[in-house]
């Protein structure tokens, strides 16, 4: 099979979100510029363009635009399009991740070359939600939040205080270790350029902020935001002769629903019937074993990890699902700062979406664009210390959307 | 037919394993289960969801059928709810606008908590 890399990356800095200007399509194709650009190609030598749909202002939720929906078609020919390949992929917060994951397939069945991966999101501000439309009234997904009143924190709260009662611990424990992970994150968000919020908290600052849904508060939930992300991914042929520090995608693995998680997942009323799994979040853990696999390595083998941490829970629910370790471990690992860049697992030395906020239809290539930078050694202040080799990315979505990408140094 | 459950109703079975050979039937689930987890809503939803007004509790509820539903539960007073805890199905009003009232399903603590 060929092998396939990262050749080059360029993000925006994310900002508050509801700006009209500049569009969301100016903004991508700048950003798809900049990382052809730094590629040293054209888009006449780009065979497909991957993208991301976005997340719209929903004040009439059965209203989605067709053009939102067809990113990749506008974008090539607003650059430039020879008759490139245009798909467009949509999977909530995992979106980018399943795109990249997408263009990696292509490019290792030999379907393709080169491709660009793009994402930008305008997210409205404010609580996600899902609401029946006259056109698609679902009654397993479309009535929760108009039923019931739950909303993405209402799950990510439940599984938090979930997690501490399991542990025999109450619940100030798992607060005060979100908090924590607030407080680390924003360290690296305030060295990073591109991130919304550079501010440095405090845990008693975090702790302070108001009561969302206990045991979640303000400061762990990260804001939505606009943003938009490029990347050039090409068989690792052709990369070498691009660049001399090519990233090797060492597994793009995608992961789905599982009908046996026994968590309740967003933005369901209900878990699925005939049997669970014993352990929560299998659909989690599934995505990264996959790409393990895919890899041929194990949890050890990973020097640096990005995860989606849409609230600092997950940060904490990431580090276990991909440890596969006891929990106490993540909690042991945190609470001595071990996660930091001079430590023996940094995760998030981006700053996170705690300091990004999330474009939601770009996380991923935020993520992905970190550790490129680090496995390059070009991450400036947010530098990880330690030698690296290997990478994971993990991102989490609503429905059952996921994605696990490991990369590698390839020189 | 694979016999599994699931809520709220559908036209399909959701069990992977299902041959799908007979239509889904229709049954009534248990009226009590036991707390999975909660979380205290401090914010009102925007609209047109704001009759969601704060603070509210959200439950999730393992049922005896094997499957965890989540719903509104009638108690946002933290010293009478626990994980583990028995908890019974109540139908109660969400909201009326002055002409109609509307319903939903709540879940009630059946047992005093000692905390």
């Amino acid at each position: 099979m060929t092998e396939s890399a990262i050749v080059s990356a360029a993000i925006t800095e994310w900002t508050a979100s509801g700006e009209p200007t500049p569009s969301l399509m100016d903004r991508l194709a700048s950003v798809a510029v900049e990382a052809l650009r730094r590629a040293k190609l054209r888009p006449r030598d780009v065979d497909a363009v991957i993208a991301t749909t976005t997340a719209l202002p929903f004040d009439n939720p059965s209203f989605i635009t067709i053009s939102a929906q067809h990113f990749a078609h506008r974008l090539a020919s607003k650059i430039g399009s020879h008759g490139m390949k245009c798909i467009n992929v949509c999977g909530a917060c995992a979106s980018t991740a399943i795109a990249f994951a997408t263009a990696d397939a292509m490019i290792k069945s030999g379907y393709i070359k080169t491709a660009l991966v793009v994402g930008a999101d305008n997210s409205p501000r404010g609580f996600y939600y899902q609401a029946p439309s006259v056109l698609d009234a679902d009654l397993a997904t479309g009535y929760p939040h108009k039923v019931v009143g739950i909303t993405n924190p209402s799950y990510w709260a439940m599984w938090a205080r979930r997690r501490a009662y399991e542990m025999g611990k109450p619940v100030e424990d798992i607060k005060e270790l979100m908090a924590l992970v607030k407080v680390i994150h924003s360290e690296y968000g305030a060295r990073n350029p591109y991130a919304r919020y550079r501010k440095v908290f405090t845990v008693e600052e975090v702790l302070k902020s108001p009561v969302v849904c206990d045991p979640l508060h303000l400061y762990m939930i990260a804001a939505t935001s606009s943003g938009a992300g490029a990347i050039v991914v090409a068989d690792m042929e052709r990369a070498k002769k691009l660049t001399d520090k090519p990233v090797k995608i060492a597994a793009s693995a995608i992961g789905g629903p599982l009908s046996n998680e026994p968590a309740p997942r967003l933005v369901h009323f209900a878990t699925a019937g005939g049997g669970r799994a014993v352990r929560p979040f299998t659909e989690w853990r599934r995505a990264i074993e996959e790409a393990y696999k895919q890899a041929g390595i194990t949890a050890e083998d990973i020097d640096i990890m990005e995860v989606h941490d849409t609230n600092c829970f997950n940060t904490i629910n990431w580090i276990d699902q991909a440890m596969g370790w006891e929990r106490e471990e993540t909690d042991k690992l945190i609470r001595k700062g071990e996660i930091r860049h001079n430590g023996r697992l940094p995760v998030n030395l981006s700053g996170g979406t705690a300091s990004f906020g999330e474009a939601v239809q770009c996380q991923a290539l935020m993520m992905i664009h970190e550790l490129f930078l680090q496995l390059r050694g070009e991450a400036g202040e947010r530098q990880a210390t330690k030698k690296l080799r290997v990478g994971l990315c993990t991102a989490y979505g609503a429905y059952g959307s996921y994605g696990a990408i490991i990369v590698e140094k390839a020189w | 037919m694979c016999g599994s459950v699931q809520f709220p109703k559908s036209n399909v079975c959701n069990n992977p394993d299902c041959d799908h050979s007979k239509e889904p039937e229709q049954i009534l689930l248990s009226p009590e289960g036991t707390l999975y987890s909660y979380t205290i809503h401090r914010y009102d939803l925007r609209p047109p969801f704001d009759y969601h007004k704060a603070p509210y509790a959200i439950g999730a509820v393992e049922l005896p059928e094997g499957i965890i539903v989540v719903g509104r539960l009638t108690t946002t007073d933290e010293e009478k709810l626990k994980i583990g805890m028995k908890v019974r199905l109540k139908v109660g009003e969400l909201y009326s606008d002055g002409e109609n009232a509307y319903l939903t399903y709540f879940f009630e603590p059946v047992e005093e908590v000692r905390k």
